[in-house]
């Protein structure tokens, strides 16, 4: 009865929410929680799924190509990580030099590669790397070395998938700092300046301090990004597992070898990873401003 | 000096955002190079670099390849349905988040902000055999659905919303106008600015969408022109037709690119308020 009233009291707000509600339950939460009953059973997607306990987790354990992809997918989160969030804070503090003329310019195309579709783009880089006719090979062999079969060999083949990932994310990561970057204000470096402080010390004393809850927000979203790359690595393939993602490995097990248990253990593998991340980054953040 | 030394300065700036606009746009401009050029023409090396004999044959020889007016119909109708149902049910929902006292708002709106972590994605598996079930694959309105209601969404609109003083809803209330004609009336207008740019980030995710359109859609017709463009004869070296195929690509790329380019204006200040305000 009391729950009726409480429902009836507040119907417009609950009315409001309830079809995004509706939606959001049972094409976002229900799934993923399906998705970890599903992991313990072995399922071809049609038939009625066999409960077996953890042994796709223990398959996967013995797994080279599950292992190949985990190790590729931390490659491609590690340098993900390190070059845009470097790339886009220098890229911000360009944008955001005083009396620079054509900043809105600049702004919109530096954008440009976050707006371009990743399938599209992911064609271009293979005719660009392309061991005989592509124009990166004709600008290394400028410098005496020799044409690299970016593609196909398992040495290289990450490289293009990894500067794909940093081409069209960068520029979305430049904008959230820029963001951060205006709202320092101005007296703080001008009170700087007056003690004699130089550019650099302004950086490392004001910039990145203001910036911290901007690039642990940065770090965050890069990382869920990462674990779920998918375009980049389908389009650029390489030879046999040189640079599947996990995320593509879970594509493939579930919709091409319709192994649906084994995939969703794989995606439940993705969802502990990113838990277990964001707990730390939480645990690091709280205790850096509690100094 | 001073002077100087700030001209200087200025200099190095321009040369580094230089190099950075080339780097940005270099692919862009390569593709559209190349799918200019005819047959006969190099497309290796540093020869990419220019066209002799601009053509247009390569645009008509796309629809020989894939059924690219089929899939630019698909992507077209899934990126103007998925960007109007988004708007609607984020910004109803964050209009009841923002304006209004009921149990259990803390707890639900902290919910779907933690759901934020977890891509949808690693539930695509049962997504899909909920859309068979529902008899949607192969429908358009399977990779609009799941995305009408999505958590960045209402964080942002509610984001937004919270700053509308709650007095105009006030007085309207005692005009007389109905709930849901307060949202309608009042609330939509308001917040143009946060719609529009909630319509630039939509549009150009659904419309650069990969993943869901690949699983859900499998018959050639209903392909989104993402799809189709991943089937495009690529291989090594020269027996790919890489003009036919660039000039496919433009197709995915350019339109998407003039709209931002149109629209771009609401981004900045927009982009900003929802992922910093948080």
């Amino acid at each position: 009865m009391r729950l009726i009233n409480t429902l009836r009291k507040h119907k417009v707000p609950y009315l409001f929410i309830l079809p995004f509600f509706i939606l959001f339950s049972i094409f976002q939460l229900y799934p993923i929680v399906w998705t970890v009953w599903v992991s313990l059973t072995k399922w071809n997607g049609i038939k009625q799924p066999v409960f077996i306990g953890l042994n796709n987790y223990n398959l996967l354990l013995n797994d080279y190509m599950f292992t190949d992809a985990f190790f590729n997918t931390v490659v491609y989160w590690v340098t993900g990580v390190i070059f845009i969030i470097i790339l886009s804070l220098g890229i911000a503090s360009l944008l955001n030099y005083n009396n620079l003329k054509g900043k809105g310019f600049f702004k919109v195309v530096t954008f440009l590669p976050n707006v371009s579709a990743a399938i599209a783009i992911g064609i271009i880089f293979s005719m660009l790397f392309d061991k005989n006719i592509g124009i990166i090979n004709e600008v290394i062999s400028l410098f005496g070395i020799n044409k690299i079969g970016w593609l196909t060999t398992v040495k290289y083949s990450k490289i293009p998938v990894i500067i794909l990932n940093i081409w069209r994310n960068t520029p979305w990561f430049t904008l959230i700092i820029l963001s951060g970057l205006l709202n320092i204000p101005e007296e703080y470096y001008e009170a700087a300046r007056i003690d004699g402080a130089n550019k650099i010390q302004q950086f490392f004393k004001i910039t990145l301090p203001n910036l911290t809850d901007i690039l642990f927000f940065c770090f965050i979203i890069l990382t869920v990004n990462s674990w779920k790359i998918f375009n980049e690595s389908y389009i650029l393939k390489g030879p046999s597992t040189s640079n599947m993602s996990l995320f593509q490995y879970m594509y493939q097990s579930g919709f091409t070898a319709f192994k649906m248990g084994y995939a969703s253990a794989i995606g439940v593998v993705l969802i502990i990873i990113l838990a277990i991340v964001s707990v730390v980054q939480f645990i690091l953040m709280r205790k850096n401003s509690e100094i | 000096m001073g002077y100087i030394k700030a001209r200087k300065g200025n200099i190095i700036v321009y040369i580094l955002l230089g190099v950075i606009t080339f780097i940005s746009l270099f692919p862009i401009i390569w593709m559209c190079i190349i799918a200019f050029k005819g047959t006969g023409e190099s497309i290796s090396g540093f020869n990419s670099l220019w066209i002799n004999n601009p053509t247009l044959k390569n645009f008509k020889n796309v629809f020989e390849v894939i059924p690219i007016l089929s899939s630019l119909y698909n992507s077209i109708f899934t990126t103007v349905m998925g960007t109007i149902t988004t708007l609607f049910f984020c910004s109803l929902a964050g209009y009841g988040f923002a304006k209004y006292q009921f149990p259990g708002r803390d707890f639900l709106f902290y919910f779907i902000v933690a759901t934020l972590l977890v891509p949808p994605e690693v539930g695509s598996i049962p997504l899909f055999i909920i859309m068979r079930r529902l008899h949607l694959i192969n429908s358009l309105w399977s990779v609009i659905i799941p995305k009408a209601a999505t958590a960045i969404g209402i964080f942002y609109m509610r984001q937004y919303i919270i700053n509308i003083p709650t007095e105009v809803i006030e007085s309207a209330r005692i005009d007389g106008s109905s709930e849901f004609g307060i949202y309608l009336k009042i609330i939509v207008p308001m917040i143009k600015p946060a719609l529009a740019t909630w319509t630039l980030l939509t549009v150009i995710a659904r419309w650069n969408d990969f993943f869901w359109p690949l699983i859900f859609l499998r018959s050639t017709v209903k392909h989104t022109l993402m799809v189709s463009i991943s089937l495009l004869p690529v291989s090594d070296g020269l027996s790919t037709p890489w003009p036919v195929i660039m000039a496919g690509t433009t197709f995915a790329i350019i339109p998407v690119v003039v709209v931002y380019i149109f629209l771009q204006r609401f981004l900045k200040s927009g982009i900003s308020a929802g992922a910093v305000k948080g």
